[in-house]
């Protein structure tokens, strides 16, 4: 579904992901660790089409989309949800929801889904995006994309700035679209949330890619165990 | 003094719809258009052509209309491509240069070719009293359409799917493209709006007193005041700062003297500005 090869990226030419190389099956639910300034978010922001690749390829469902806007990205149906979730903060949680959708029309069977997936964007629904909590913003970013009916969901640490019971909250509602068949793509520091939920992993370190295998053999891995999961 | 209010709420009105495309167009893009009273100009001047070449007045304030839009999508489509390249200031900053620029060169156009033209609409019939206040129907009827304009602007904005993408664009770029916008299609689009509203302007304005080719920068400098003061990028708040101003205006013309209201309407704006930096309905950056 998605397969990104010799991937390097970064900002004016001092590069922060290195020869990158990774694959994402339909179905499947894959995560990117790495601690903090690893290079996840230029890695997927620049896959995603916000910053431009320096060199590398691509390829979502077969087509190229290397250093395609973000835009275009988007509307094949690969959907990114940015840790800053870049929500319309001035905008009702139903607006929101609306342009997630956009430019097709309200579709009532996709919306009843997303709002039994998060009932608290039901209760909110006039509320503005703005005003809610950090919780409430993080689901109102995934159910903005899910709108879309993604094939591919693309989330930078879907935990930032929530305590740990919404973390868990957030991860227990990513595995339910998991369930349905949704192929997610992950990146996280706190890196048991993200084994508890996915089938496979790459560790990224300093930008480039030193691990990768199954969600069992990574946990099985001394050196994660002491450096991401605390076991010593 | 309700004369004076009802006044006031008429030029009010002329102000706010003055302020809307030119506050749209920054709130969307950080472009601060300088040639925008000359976009009205322009329309007005062809209003006035197409009449004197026998149009009667409805199909020749269309083609009006639709000479501000065509003035709007040649800006985007030309000199405002070098501006979308650049971010923050520098856009703004070069943005304003560059129109300040076309803004001449129509000057100096309409100036050679079309000295002594003017529009000026007339609207039939006598005055119409409305609270006790005998008012002019060219005044009653550029305030209807400046109304039915900002309700249609409200409709569009809030109930069009359209509508909310280029709001979302306002509230956030990246998130926009995330959710598959393109912000400069968007801007596109705001940009042949803005021009239909110049135009607009031009032919409610003409209704009350004549647009000649020197009307220009006047219509520019009020559009400016009204958008600092309402906020930028907030159509709700071009439209109550307009009003306000516009009731400023009358009633300390009336009191004092039409001379010296433009420099209470200044005085009013540099006030408003310096207790809500971000305008009346602005939001902090």
């Amino acid at each position: 579904m998605l397969e990104v090869k010799g991937f390097s990226a970064g900002y004016q030419g001092n590069d922060v992901v290195h020869d990158v190389a990774f694959h994402v099956d339909p179905g499947e639910a894959v995560m990117i660790i790495g601690s903090n300034g690893a290079g996840k978010t230029t890695l997927f922001q620049s896959m995603c089409g916000l910053l431009s690749p320096s060199s590398g390829k691509v390829l979502f469902e077969g087509d190229d989309i290397t250093g395609m806007p973000a835009e275009r990205i988007a509307r094949l149906g690969m959907r990114f949800v940015s840790a800053q979730r870049h929500l319309f903060p001035r905008m009702t949680v139903q607006e929101n929801l609306l342009l997630g959708a956009y430019p097709r029309r309200l579709d009532p069977e996709t919306m009843s889904v997303v709002l039994d997936l998060f009932p608290r964007l039901a209760e909110r629904r006039r509320q503005h995006a703005g005003t809610m909590s950090g919780g409430e913003q993080q689901m109102l970013a995934v159910g903005r994309a899910l709108m879309s009916k993604p094939r591919l969901l693309v989330l930078d640490e879907p935990s930032t700035g929530l305590a740990p019971l919404l973390a868990q909250a957030a991860y227990k509602a990513l595995g339910v679209l998991r369930e349905r068949g949704l192929t997610v793509l992950v990146a996280e520091q706190q890196v048991p949330l993200a084994m508890a939920f996915s089938d496979r992993g790459y560790v990224l370190e300093n930008g480039f890619i030193r691990l990768q295998g199954t969600t069992e053999e990574l946990a099985a891995n001394p050196g994660i165990r002491r450096a991401y999961l605390g076991v010593t | 003094m309700t004369a004076n209010i009802l006044d006031g709420i008429v030029l009010g009105l002329q102000f706010g719809l003055l302020a809307a495309g030119l506050t749209l167009v920054y709130g969307l893009g950080g472009v601060l258009n300088l040639a925008y009273g000359q976009m009205a100009v322009v329309a007005a001047i062809t209003v006035s052509l197409a009449m004197d070449a026998g149009l009667p007045v409805v199909p020749a304030v269309g083609v009006g209309l639709l000479v501000g839009g065509v003035f709007g999508l040649l800006l985007d489509a030309t000199l405002l491509r070098p501006v979308y390249r650049l971010h923050g200031e520098a856009r703004v900053l070069l943005s304003l240069l560059l129109t300040l620029g076309v803004s001449f060169i129509v000057d100096g156009f309409l100036n050679w070719r079309y000295p002594l033209k003017a529009l000026t609409l007339h609207i039939g019939g006598g005055a119409v009293e409305i609270l006790g206040v005998p008012m002019r129907r060219g005044s009653l009827v550029a305030s209807a359409i400046t109304l039915v304009t900002f309700a249609g602007l409200f409709v569009f904005f809030r109930y069009t799917a359209l509508g909310r993408a280029v709001r979302s664009v306002i509230e956030d770029e990246e998130g926009a493209r995330l959710v598959g916008i393109d912000p400069n299609r968007m801007l596109r689009l705001i940009l042949v709006l803005s021009g239909v509203l110049a135009a607009l302007v031009a032919v409610t304005r003409s209704m009350v007193s004549p647009v000649d080719v020197k009307s220009g920068l006047s219509i520019t400098v009020f559009a400016l005041i009204v958008t600092v003061v309402g906020g930028l990028g907030n159509v709700a708040g071009a439209l109550l700062a307009g009003i306000i101003l516009g009731i400023v205006n009358v009633v300390a013309a009336d009191l004092i003297g039409s001379y010296i209201s433009l420099i209470i309407l200044l005085g009013a704006a540099a006030v408003t500005i310096l207790i809500r930096p971000a305008g009346l309905l602005g939001v902090k950056e």
